[in-house]
């Protein structure tokens, strides 16, 4: 909607969404969810120019029904009459509201992530021009809140887009909710969040969805999990509610710490879909095979993490309010005090789910365990923040610990044996000038820029959007690129003779808490061992072997940090070489242990066999039987 | 009628049946009153076999060869690992009744007094009929990709159907009807599940599963639940003029002329339109499984030799029993292997395989045989030939059902010596 000029522009968007689900919205009584007064939210999305759907830059909802073949008409959010009450009101029965919902929730997120990374992320679909050379396009997420029958909901790589189900609630076993009554998934708060992260997660690592490991799939299931629950810490009046509830004990089992509670009990689990808390025990690192599973331990370890740290920050306040006893008096908190402590939480949330984010720029690009991202966590967090001044960190490497996380090849759970290994800068030419330099002016302009409603101006996303679309320019930096990579193979752990893919190139913009601007220079390059590449090797089932290095250098180009997983080859260095070959032997056992425990094995196609492990990737199956 | 197997004091003899796809065993147990006890184990064929006899006249088969001088058939234990299709069809032949029979052992999970028991059972059997039904249904409506998906449910469905006739005789059949004792095994109290019984002396049972382990058991339930729910309401063709929200409904037509920004491809409404088409595959597949899953697991100690029958075990229950550190010795100590669930990869853990069978120290049964769609993976190339490489007397290999001239093979299990 065009505005009138003069006017100053809005920065953000109110919208209401419910906090958690139509179901805890509506209870009262269950001791273990709030009253209803806070469970119908606002939240400030920023304001970007939006068309009906909603449409905007990067994401469209689009209302197609599959299961009844209709579409259902998309909702106008700039009608002065939603305008004017901050956004139409939470309604199960109204679409319009369904859609405003998965919108203002995967905006949310989007924002967590663009500042967090300190760039802002667009989608892309890669397709092949006529001379099968890659074509890069930015197009928008699409969501699609009532696209299927089903207890799910989904990422689908191949449509860009979230998928989410409905269903009715179990006539037998429906918890709070009416027998038979419809479920829609596109209503539930964390399953948005959790499936806009798995996009996220797909965009910022497209090969994580490979299952070389068994903590790839699990690391996708649960950092989608930690990022949906802590964004229920940003809203305040949810927050200081359960404060009050728990008497400040945010552990306790409620909504805050549990994902989706009206998926579950409709669908007869009887409870929440998964929590955050649990009863840490190394042997579970050792023996979970199922990825949510096993992705729940991350998700433990870092809530553990921020509960700790939370607690240190809020220890004053209560040694103030208690007289120094550290006692909170019988009956309700002051409300100031109850203030106080939502802010500590709240900043300890946001701080904590910065630095997770953060660290996907020094993650390897393939093969991911949680150990590399327990270091690359302590590397992102440390090089903005060298001090730990909340203890955040040690919070973080215990609680890994507690779990039986360890990082491979480290001498110790020293923070400084943590951190990734500097580059020794003498053996790294600097990136190539030219593509550096536009890199950093493109991601630069790309971060400034504002998708604001400016009357009768042109929309510069269509700029920014050029850029991803002159394919040639694309191209050439890629082969600069390539041949820096090549020059340098051996250190980068790749082996020269085999192909090198750069699979990404991007500057980040942060701010330092002394005010400085921190540009970092973020490379990733891949390579494939050939014998595995195609899926004749049953030993493989599907994912290849690859090999792949993030470099990480500073806003001039030249390297800082080199992160590995090199490749088995002779032209790398004796220690790399082995750490590859002993790569490989794991992915192997992996496909075993897959195999084993697979109950597709025996009834699969020839075809499908061939790339069994690869299939595994597929998140609707993946979330199927109520696990999301 | 076939030869009568020639029996032997110092070894079992085991004869396995030619039934197609499928699992029949008859073993003949020296004991030292010098008489053999009999013990069969499974009866069965899978509908979708090829090239496979009449399961009828293997039942008959066996009962001739279970027949003693005095004409009477007698079975002194008849084990039924669990209820597919592929494992108890030929108990619903004519002619178990006249079979004196002294016990007769199932999976826990077939106990009608035990309230979990029944609960699985029951979530089993109405998942089995539902996708059946439904798959059936999809099959003929149908086609590609879907219609395929389909007709493999219904196939794989079938198997895990009640069964219910074959289950009868086991449950209240044979000479002796009722009266017979029926075991439900492993017991509640791990430490009874090594034991003996009159029936067979000098025999030492072990049951080591399947799994009474909560976790282990959640997942013979779970397959079944997430397609219980969504089947009973799917929007169909026939009542797709009713979509959720009827005010604001627009046919794709109308919806394109006035929203083209939002319109979607062809490519990508078919896409949409078929998510969860092979819902039924996935709860066929994941029912077969949890099926699987209640597959007793024994082993019988006799003198010296140490004879595995896991049925069709899985994973979990398999995991339960390696991690058990009693079983984990007994299993160390096989010196017959009958290979899981026909010869598929996931029913004999690699690490089973690997790390924990002796080399050159057991020999491998496999009870199995062609079926029109699942040829490459059962039995598995891969699997045969490393159980082949390390099993014993190498020329032999893995000794297959399919693989024989006669309609059955016999072999002898030395009970004496290393």
């Amino acid at each position: 909607m065009a505005t009138k000029p003069g006017y100053p522009q809005p920065l953000s968007r109110p919208l209401k969404i419910y906090a958690f689900d139509p179901m805890v919205a509506l209870s009262s009584n269950d001791t273990t969810i709030a009253r209803s007064s806070s469970k119908k939210i606002s939240v400030d999305v920023a304001n970007e120019k939006l068309a009906p759907g909603p449409q905007g830059a990067r994401i469209e909802v689009i209302d197609y029904d599959g299961p009844n073949r209709r579409y259902y008409t998309p909702v106008d959010l700039n009608d002065p009459a939603i305008l004017m009450q901050g956004g139409l009101e939470p309604a199960e029965s109204d679409p319009h509201f369904h859609q405003q919902m998965v919108y203002a929730v995967a905006m949310k997120v989007l924002e967590n992530f663009d500042h967090a990374l300190g760039r802002k992320l667009r989608f892309l679909k890669v397709s092949k021009d006529r001379q099968g050379r890659e074509k890069f396009m930015s197009v928008p997420l699409r969501i699609f809140p009532h696209a299927f029958w089903g207890a799910n909901a989904f990422y689908d790589h191949d449509l860009i887009a979230l998928l989410f189900g409905y269903f009715n609630a179990s006539a037998a076993d429906p918890g709070q909710n009416m027998p038979g009554q419809t479920i829609f998934t596109c209503l539930s708060h964390d399953i948005i969040a959790h499936e806009m992260t798995h996009a996220l997660v797909d965009r910022l690592k497209k090969l994580f969805t490979e299952p070389s490991n068994r903590d790839v799939l699990a690391f996708h299931e649960g950092f989608a999990d930690i990022v949906a629950i802590f964004q229920h810490f940003s809203f305040p009046s949810v927050l200081r509610e359960f404060i009050q509830k728990t008497r400040a004990n945010l552990r306790e089992n409620t909504p805050m710490v549990t994902l989706a509670q009206q998926f579950g009990r409709a669908t007869g689990i009887g409870d929440s879909l998964r929590s955050a808390i649990d009863e840490p025990d190394p042997r579970h690192y050792e023996t979970a095979t199922e990825v949510h599973t096993r992705g729940s331990i991350l998700v433990a370890a870092v809530f553990e993490a921020f509960f700790v740290t939370y607690q240190r920050r809020i220890d004053e306040l209560i040694h103030i309010a208690t007289g120094g006893t550290g006692i909170l008096p019988e009956g309700d908190l002051f409300p100031e005090l109850v203030n106080r402590i939502a802010n500590e939480a709240s900043q300890t949330a946001q701080s904590i789910l910065t630095m997770c984010i953060r660290a996907f720029d020094y993650l390897p690009p393939v093969d991911i365990t949680f150990g590399d991202y327990l270091r690359a966590l302590v590397t992102a967090d440390r090089e903005l923040l060298p001090e730990d001044q909340y203890g955040q960190r040690a919070a973080a490497i215990e609680a890994f610990r507690r779990r039986g996380i360890y990082a491979k090849n480290v001498f110790s759970l020293a923070e400084e044996s943590l951190l990734w290994e500097c580059a020794d800068e003498e053996h790294f030419e600097p990136f190539p000038g030219e593509t550096l330099r536009e890199e950093v002016i493109s991601d630069a302009q790309e971060v400034s820029y504002v998708n604001l409603p400016k009357s009768g101006k042109h929309y510069p996303h269509h700029k920014s959007r050029q850029r991803f679309n002159n394919f040639h320019h694309v191209r050439k930096n890629k082969e600069e690129m390539r041949a820096w990579a090549k020059k340098h193979a051996a250190k980068l752990g790749l082996d020269p003779a085999l192909k090198i893919d750069p699979i990404g190139f991007h500057a980040s913009f942060r701010i330092s808490p002394q005010g400085q601007l921190v540009v970092e220079t973020v490379a990733q390059f891949v390579q494939t061992l050939p014998e595995t590449a195609n899926s004749t090797s049953e030993d493989f089932g599907g994912v290849p072997f690859r090999a792949g290095c993030t470099v990480i250098a500073s806003a001039d180009g030249s390297v800082r940090y080199v992160i590995r997983k090199p490749m088995v080859s002779k032209k790398v260095s004796k220690a790399m070489h082995n750490e590859a070959a002993q790569r490989l032997e794991e992915q192997r056992g992996f496909v075993n242990k897959f195999d084993s425990i697979d109950p597709r094995n025996p009834w699969y196609s020839p075809r499908e066999y061939e790339k069994r492990v690869a299939l595994a990737l597929n998140f609707e199956a993946l979330h199927r039987r109520a696990i999301l | 009628m076939n030869p009568k197997p020639k029996l032997s004091s110092k070894a079992i003899t085991v004869r396995m049946y030619y039934v197609g796809f499928g699992d029949s065993f008859l073993l003949f147990v020296p004991a030292s009153d010098g008489r053999h006890r009999k013990i069969l184990i499974d009866c069965g064929k899978h509908q979708q076999s090829v090239k496979a006899p009449n399961i009828a006249d293997v039942a008959q088969q066996i009962i001739e060869d279970a027949t003693d001088a005095d004409g009477v058939a007698r079975i002194d234990l008849v084990i039924a690992t669990h209820r597919h299709q592929d494992h108890v069809s030929g108990f619903e032949k004519p002619g178990w009744d006249k079979v004196e029979v002294k016990e007769v052992w199932m999976p826990w999970t077939e106990d009608p007094n035990d309230p979990k028991a029944v609960e699985i059972l029951k979530a089993q059997s109405t998942t089995a009929g539902a996708v059946h039904k439904a798959a059936k249904k999809k099959a003929k409506l149908t086609l590609g990709a879907t219609q395929q998906a389909a007709s493999a449910a219904a196939a794989l469905a079938e198997n895990s159907l009640t069964n219910a006739k074959a289950m009868k005789t086991l449950h209240a059949g044979f000479a002796g009807g009722k009266k017979i004792p029926r075991k439900f095994l492993p017991h509640k109290d791990r430490t009874a599940d090594t034991f003996q019984v009159a029936a067979l002396p000098d025999v030492n049972v072990h049951v080591m599963g399947p799994s009474r382990d909560p976790k282990v058991i959640n997942d013979l339930e779970d397959a079944s639940q997430e397609y219980l729910l969504l089947a009973r309401s799917e929007p169909t063709a026939s009542n797709r003029a009713l979509p959720l929200f009827q005010n604001l409904a627009l046919h794709p037509k109308e919806f394109a002329a006035k929203h083209k920004s939002l319109t979607l491809k062809s490519t990508d409404i078919h896409r949409l339109n078929n998510i969860g088409d092979d819902r039924e595959l996935a709860a066929a597949i994941s029912n077969e499984a949890a099926v699987n899953g209640t597959s007793l697991m024994i082993m019988f100690e006799i003198g010296k030799a140490y004879m595995l029958f896991p049925g069709d075990a899985q994973w979990g229950t398999w995991n339960a029993a390696m991690n058990d550190t009693e079983w984990h010795e007994l299993l160390k100590k096989s010196t017959f292997y009958k290979i899981g669930h026909h010869g598929s990869h996931n029913a004999t853990p690699i690490d089973f395989v690997e790390k924990i069978l002796r080399q050159d120290h057991f020999i491998a049964m496999a009870c199995t045989g062609p079926t029109q769609k699942w040829t490459d993976t059962i039995p598995r190339p891969k699997l045969m030939k490393k159980l082949s490489e390390i099993a014993k007397g190498k020329a032999k290999g893995v000794i297959r059902s399919d693989k024989q001239k006669k309609p059955y093979v016999d072999l002898n299990v030395p009970i004496t010596g290393a």
